[in-house]
């Protein structure tokens, strides 16, 4: 691998562990998350579950979710320079596989998915070799689109918006003009939660999953009974 | 390797491109216009015999270097009237939402295609029924991937009991919080994210608001019927955790923005008094009048604050005598008053951009409220601000273009759609990025 190519894929997870190393170092608590299961997180909207590259090339689908299971969705892109947008929520997602890691049975229940919004450079290598830097220790699946046509349709249905840089002569940057969120979804495939990468915190994303989860479930027997 | 890694991030962070912020009143979920605004969007009320008649959105230009500076650029009329009044956009900032007073009709415009002419994309006529009989959507709030919006009054008895209500950015209605019982009305709603903390205050209800005024305030019992309270909320979970007494209706809210301030002021109308929010080292709020807005004896009416971002100055509008007040706030406490300007002969909304540089004012309240004869004054006034004095920059006389009754402002920006510029919320340092007690 040559050196700038390198420098390339490091920079993001440089600057995912900076997000990281800061939210880690905050001097004090300013609030506590509300418990899991105290507060309702009604549907939002639907999403389809559509078909993208694996790091393998393979093609699998967004969130292939079992009954009992939820996903926590971020896109970003990796050549992202905003400390508070792709870093961070790739440095909050990092923090959530590890707290998953230690509680398994939790774990079971939960997956992660980052996908890139930036299929032509977010190659399945270069998602392959995002992944191998990160580590996951659980079920995080790291996905990228074949080409830009076949994305679009994905970000339309979650409401990411992505939009090419350009310079004062209308060249392109290379950069892309976005607002990196997040998404809590159920095996339903509803929205039960949007997040701002600006304000994002492993610790409610965590709740958050388990108070679906906790409503899921609840409703299951009801569901099977009515019918 | 850890210094090597830290390095090549602090690298690109120095080569990002130059991001918008916010305009200081906005949700910390919404990209910002930090430099120069082109336009202003100006919700507008249809007046009858007055041009078509309808409530609209008029576009005015607000960059010098701009042809159409101080002049309108577009106006979009939605047909009829339907007490038009604050708005607020999605938090990708593609799409302007407007609500109606009086039937609560949500107008939805896209101002990303041609931020210069917007258009009016849909229009949702369900809001009451929706909500479960929620009236009068007041303030649009960005969340993410949704609108947080609060009502002002409902279905049942047009009185002020009320609810928030959220609907997905695609227009479809999400879930409907009813204020606590022991502060039913509602009227504005600020989030502080990196507290986790909502902020409501509370108005009067639709039997009130439609109202020609000089009647309503010969009603003694129709006037025992405004909102006296403020109401802290843990937002995550959507549930109110303290009530304060705020004697007069409290109406506006502005956070302070900068790190480490954490507080927010409001105005009470009818009082006329200032009054901070604290959070207490216990975390825990204090609701405090702060100060007197003019003579409250002569009830001037405040109505609309603005708060700039570095936390020093606050614009006060009050309706009746027309003028704007520029308290000092940098100590949060105990405000200065360092100037009291006439701006015209009725005076409501006050925005500001970014820098604190400009400041826009409108004069309409509500179409029943307003002024009549040769008080009755419409207009838009723009005014550069050098932190001393207010000199006017450009005006705009609304009756006399035909458009209405102008009241509540937003800025738009031709580079932000362009992908001239770098979307990003509120947050510009770890200072910013939410504190959380981190176990369970």
């Amino acid at each position: 691998m040559g050196r700038r190519m390198a420098r390339r894929l490091l920079a993001p997870l440089a600057a995912a562990l900076l997000g990281a190393f800061s939210v880690a170092h905050a001097d004090s608590a300013l609030f506590t998350p509300p418990a899991p299961g105290t507060y309702e997180l009604p549907p939002i909207q639907h999403v389809a579950d559509y078909e993208l590259l694996d790091p393998h090339g393979a093609r699998v689908r967004l969130l292939g979710l079992a009954p009992g299971q939820v996903a926590l969705v971020s896109f970003v892109y990796q050549r992202c320079t905003d400390g508070s947008a792709c870093p961070a929520a790739l440095a909050t997602w990092k923090r959530v596989d590890e707290a998953l890691a230690a509680r398994p049975a939790l774990a079971r229940h939960v997956r992660l998915v980052t996908v890139s919004f930036d299929p032509a450079n977010d190659t399945p290598e270069r998602m392959a070799e995002l992944a191998r830097h990160l580590r996951p220790r659980g079920d995080w699946r790291f996905l990228t689109a074949p080409n830009e046509a076949e994305l679009r349709p994905v970000l339309a249905d979650y409401g990411q918006d992505v939009l090419p840089l350009v310079g004062a002569g209308g060249e392109r940057l290379g950069l892309l003009q976005h607002l990196t969120k997040a998404f809590l979804v159920d095996e339903h495939g509803d929205v039960r939660g949007i997040y701002g990468s600006g304000f994002l915190s492993a610790q409610i994303l965590l709740n958050d999953a388990q108070t679906v989860l906790a409503a899921e479930s609840a409703a299951r027997p009801r569901t099977a009974a009515s019918r | 390797m850890w210094e090597r890694l830290v390095l090549f991030a602090l690298l690109f962070f120095c080569l990002a491109p130059p991001t918008l912020a916010d305009e200081p009143c906005q949700s910390p979920y919404l990209p910002k216009v930090t430099g120069q605004e082109d336009f202003v969007y100006v919700f507008t009320l249809g007046v009858e015999g007055m041009g078509d008649g309808s409530d609209k959105l008029v576009t005015v230009g607000a960059n010098p270097s701009r042809p159409d500076y101080g002049k309108v650029v577009s106006s979009v009329s939605v047909g009829g009237r339907h007490e038009v009044h604050h708005g607020g956009f999605t938090d990708d900032r593609r799409e302007l939402w407007m609500g109606g007073l009086d039937d609560s009709a949500i107008f939805v415009f896209d101002v990303a295609t041609d931020p210069a002419k917007p258009k009016l994309v849909k229009t949702i006529t369900t809001f009451t029924k929706d909500s479960g009989g929620v009236v009068g959507p007041h303030t649009f709030y960005a969340l993410p991937g949704r609108m947080l919006i609060s009502g002002l009054s409902n279905a049942k008895d047009d009185g002020g009991k009320t609810a928030l209500v959220e609907y997905s950015n695609q227009g479809k209605f999400v879930r409907t919080i009813w204020m606590p019982e022991a502060a039913p009305y509602g009227y504005d709603v600020r989030v502080s994210a990196n507290l986790n903390r909502m902020v409501t205050s509370s108005f009067t209800g639709r039997a009130n608001y439609m109202r020609k005024l000089p009647e309503l305030m010969g009603d003694a019992e129709a006037m025992k019927r405004f909102g006296n309270t403020m109401v802290v909320w843990d937002y995550h979970a959507r549930k109110p955790l303290q009530t304060f007494a705020v004697p007069g209706a409290p109406l506006e809210i502005r956070w302070a923005l900068a790190p480490q301030h954490y507080y927010a002021f409001s105005s009470s109308a009818l009082t006329s008094k200032l009054w901070g929010v604290f959070r207490k080292d216990d975390g825990t709020f204090e609701a405090l009048e702060i100060a007197p807005i003019g003579d409250p004896l002569k009830g001037p009416l405040p109505v609309d604050i603005s708060l700039s971002t570095d936390d020093h100055f606050l614009f006060v509008d009050s309706f009746m005598d027309g003028t704007a007040r520029v308290f000092d706030v940098s100590q949060p406490r105990a405000p200065v008053l360092v100037l009291e300007q006439k701006i015209g002969s009725q005076l409501n909304m006050v925005s500001q951009s970014w820098d604190g540089k400009r400041l826009y004012f409108t004069s309409s309240l509500l179409s029943n409220w307003d002024k009549t004869g040769a008080d009755d004054e419409q207009f838009l006034k723009a005014f550069n601000w050098d932190g001393k004095t207010l000199a006017p920059a450009f005006a705009i006389d609304f009756k006399a273009a035909k458009l209405g009754r102008p009241h509540q402002m937003n800025f738009g920006s031709v580079d932000f759609y362009r992908g001239r510029v770098a979307a990003r919320p509120s947050p510009a340092s770890p200072e910013d990025v939410p504190r959380v007690a981190e176990g369970g």
